[in-house]
């Protein structure tokens, strides 16, 4: 209707109009600031939280200027000079990837090795892969493979079974050879095996046992050259084969692949290069450094409650890597699994269908409920009625893993149900078995949602404190676990407890260099699973 | 093979309220499926009242009727895809080769591999072309030369010329068209005896359906063609034989397509076809 404002055609503004408008525009200046609150206060909170651990008010102008040159003005250089270049930018994502996941590999595998004995970890895997890898022998051997894929998981549970039967006959003879050699197993062999299956299936069976056997010969090269020099031959192994072969071999491959790109391969190069001539030159002229408690020393020693700068949380880092690692192998089978369940086999109608609706509700619920009941939970159940030790790392897990499940459920659930029907009507439209139908098309598209779930799950879990408060893991440990029934040590409990020490420079500088800590080892899991989900999504 | 115990002749059941029935002779092609009162209810609602008929071998079967007259419905329950829907119930026979479909005794998966289908919205699988036309010999466990039936599948699909320098690239990929041309190819690699397609075309271009026309027509020299439209005019073009469903899941009338066409029996089928109603 035409106001007495309005243009005689009825096309200007008219009061109304106007005032709609206004109406849209201070809707929309109000999610901005609602937005903005949320990231300001978080910034924030983090600037705060890292300018405490950084401590760059003590550093020398001089230190700013060496980083400057040797590390943050090569960066923006090769950044600049990567900007315009797809090809490059793409090569360096993945050289990045290569880089920093084969370092990430080789420390979190040498330590959680390291701490729960090379030998006991060896004996378990060996006896756990090898009636898997019969299997698949088998398989590749006969043409009745009706029964082998079920029997892979099978014979996984029996070798558990007999490793742990046969660990006191067996560990004895094992323990004589030295420990390298274990190292060599659990890492050089797959690592071997991995390479040589992946060249096989691009350059036939012959460049496949070459490129496998130099990776062998060269773990021994190194074992060797590490023995020779007087060294402990066990790390340079582990990072040889998780670091070098890995690194090595995707480089290699996306500069033959992408000659364009082959720049880009620099750049983690570029950014460790930079941080270690910076170091260098510091050290050289004697340039002050900022009074930082994020050192090595906080990486790497144990706990110390009378001395800041020498008190380091090695053994906790270890503890919440273990404790995560172990709730992800508990949580996850029996969360997927659940989830599989409830949205693909479960029916929809009758009893059956009421009973699913009433626990895929319940679920739900528990995603909700607060931790420390889970903590609750979790003592009732592995101290009270299972007998289990006080604080060991297997309640912790499993605390943890009871915590997780609810949300590692309903995010795979939500994954499945993306899943178009289209996609299941036509595959079983083609005769193929409700398995075949999962197996070979549901679960490929629903990985990347999955993983999205689990990163969460993962990121909530290595955070959790009052869980493990209440089922009485301790606070400070000097030593990291060293077995599943050890006790169990984490990250975010000594964080808590050092807040309460009475020094300041605990509470204002070991505690923000700890949580710094944290935060990266949660962003560290988080990249992790990014980079699998993203390679998934671009594989299909 | 497809000794239903019955006459050659050819059923042409016509469920209307005074229920005469006659018998026409058709065609003296074997039959291939026969129903025999077949209801079909989602919960408590029907969706199929009593529909008997025979369908040929070798021929294109055209299933038409306005929306929700239980043509898509009827299509489904010949290799039991309604066993997918929980609330759904099924009474009568469903006889492929002689056979009740819906004995105990009748693996679903295995009737699936013999009766192939071909849905409304193109929906290859996010896998390689390759990947997608293997998908039935793999599950199948088939142990010769998959390359060769893929390139074949995709030949006789008329995909080949489109698609054969790229057979590593994701199906979905392709327009919608080729995807759905992809479906056909991928549904005829396991060679089955029977080909349902429902509505294929109308999500298509026309000049994608007419490739897809084509298609159907040299398909019907291997396979039986069961296929449900919309489209009264490719229905006219392309099949042998036609069925009209009418609202309440009522097969009305059951004849050779031309004569469905010209001179039908029923007057609410003669509206229908000529667009009074529906």
């Amino acid at each position: 209707m035409a106001t007495e404002e309005s243009t005689s055609d009825g096309l200007g503004r008219s009061t109304a109009l106007r005032l709609q408008h206004l109406k849209g525009r201070l809707f929309e200046v109000a999610l901005v600031a609602a937005t903005l609150v949320g990231i300001v206060s978080l910034l924030a909170l983090f600037a705060q939280i890292s300018i405490d651990a950084f401590q760059p008010g003590s550093a020398s102008p001089t230190w700013f200027l060496v980083y400057l040159g040797t590390l943050v003005a090569p960066t923006a250089a090769f950044t600049l000079y990567a900007r315009r270049r797809p090809a490059v930018r793409e090569t360096n994502a993945k050289a990045f990837a290569a880089v920093f996941g084969g370092l990430l590999l080789s420390f979190v595998t040498y330590a959680v090795v390291d701490s729960l004995s090379p030998y006991d970890v060896f004996t378990y895997v060996f006896f756990t892969s090898l009636p898997p890898a019969i299997v698949v022998a088998y398989d590749r051997t006969t043409d009745d493979r009706t029964f082998t894929g079920p029997a892979i998981p099978a014979s996984i549970v029996v070798g558990l079974a007999v490793a742990a039967l046969l660990y006191d006959v067996v560990r004895g003879p094992i323990g004589i050879a030295a420990e390298w050699i274990m190292y060599f197993g659990l890492v050089t062999v797959p690592a071997a095996l991995l390479i040589g299956t992946l060249t096989a299936s691009r350059r036939g069976r012959r460049s496949g046992v070459v490129a496998g056997g130099s990776v062998i010969v060269g773990g021994l090269a190194v074992a060797v050259a590490s023995i020779v020099t007087g060294t402990n031959a066990a790390f340079p192994v582990v990072l040889f084969s998780a670091f070098v072969v890995p690194t090595g071999y995707v480089l290699w491959r996306s500069v033959r692949t992408d000659p364009e790109g082959r720049v880009g391969v620099a750049g983690p190069f570029v950014l460790l290069g930079g941080t270690l001539l910076g170091a260098a030159v510091v050290g050289q002229f004697g340039i002050q450094n900022p009074d930082t408690f994020l050192t090595p020393t906080l990486l790497l020693e144990s706990w110390d409650g009378l001395r800041a700068n020498n008190a380091g949380v090695y053994p906790q880092i270890v503890g919440s890597i273990i404790i995560v690692g172990f709730m992800a192998v508990l949580a996850f089978p029996v969360g997927i699994g659940a989830a599989i369940y409830l949205e693909e086999y479960a029916p929809d109608s009758g009893l059956r269908g009421r009973l699913a609706t009433l626990l895929e509700i319940n679920i739900s619920n528990l995603a909700g409920v607060p931790s420390v009941v889970y903590g609750l939970l979790g003592l009732a159940l592995f101290r009270r009625t299972l007998g289990f030790g006080t604080g060991i790392v297997f309640s912790a897990a499993g605390t943890l893993g009871l915590l997780i499940l609810p949300i590692v459920i309903v995010s795979t659930q939500e994954a499945l149900r993306a899943v178009p029907d289209a996609l299941r009507q036509g595959s079983y439209g083609m005769g193929a078995s409700r398995w075949q139908t999962l197996r070979e098309v549901v679960l490929p598209e629903a990985i990347p949602g999955t993983l999205t779930g689990t990163i969460l799950a993962l990121a909530r879990a290595i955070g959790e404190t009052a869980p493990l408060v209440i089922i009485a893991v301790a606070t400070t440990k000097y030593s990291p676990p060293s077995g599943l029934f050890s006790s169990a040590t984490a990250l975010p409990l000594q964080i808590f407890a050092a807040s309460a020490n009475a020094k300041p420079e605990f509470r204002h500088g070991v505690v923000p260099a700890a949580a710094v800590v944290l935060l990266i080892l949660m962003l560290l899991m988080n990249a992790t699973a990014i980079v699998i989900r993203n390679k998934y999504g671009r594989e299909h | 093979m497809s000794e239903s115990g019955t006459s050659p002749k050819i059923q042409t059941t016509i469920e209307t309220g005074d229920e005469d029935r006659r018998d026409a002779p058709l065609d003296a092609r074997e039959t291939v499926i026969e129903t025999r009162d077949l209801d079909v209810y989602y919960g408590n609602e029907q969706a199929l009242d009593g529909v008997s008929m025979e369908i040929n071998e070798h021929d294109v079967t055209a299933l038409i009727g306005p929306s929700g007259c239980g043509k898509s419905t009827f299509l489904r329950c010949i290799n039991r895809m309604n066993d997918m829907i929980d609330v759904c119930r099924v009474e009568g026979d469903v006889e492929f080769a002689g056979k009740n479909v819906y004995d105990d005794d009748v693996d679903p998966v295995a009737l699936r591999r013999k009766i192939g289908i071909v849905f409304q919205k193109p929906n290859p699988f996010p896998k390689s072309i390759r990947d997608n036309v293997a998908y039935g010999l793999k599950i199948q466990g088939y142990d010769g030369d998959v390359d060769e039936r893929v390139e074949e599948s995709l030949k006789r699909a008329a995909l080949w010329d489109e698609v054969s320098g790229q057979l590593d690239s994701s199906g979905l990929e392709l327009s919608g068209g080729q995807q759905q041309r992809l479906c056909i190819a991928r549904a005829i690699a396991p060679d089955p005896e029977v080909i349902l397609m429902d509505e294929p075309t109308s999500a298509l271009d026309p000049v994608a359906a007419s490739k897809i026309e084509d298609l159907i027509d040299d398909l019907a020299e291997e396979y039986t063609v069961i296929i449900v439209t919309h489209n009264m005019q490719q229905a006219a073009r392309i099949s042998d034989r036609t069925a009209v469903f009418l609202t309440g899941g009522q097969l009305v009338e059951y004849d050779d397509t031309a004569k469905i066409f010209e001179d039908p029996e029923e007057q609410r089928v003669e509206d229908y076809i000529t667009g009074k109603f529906g």
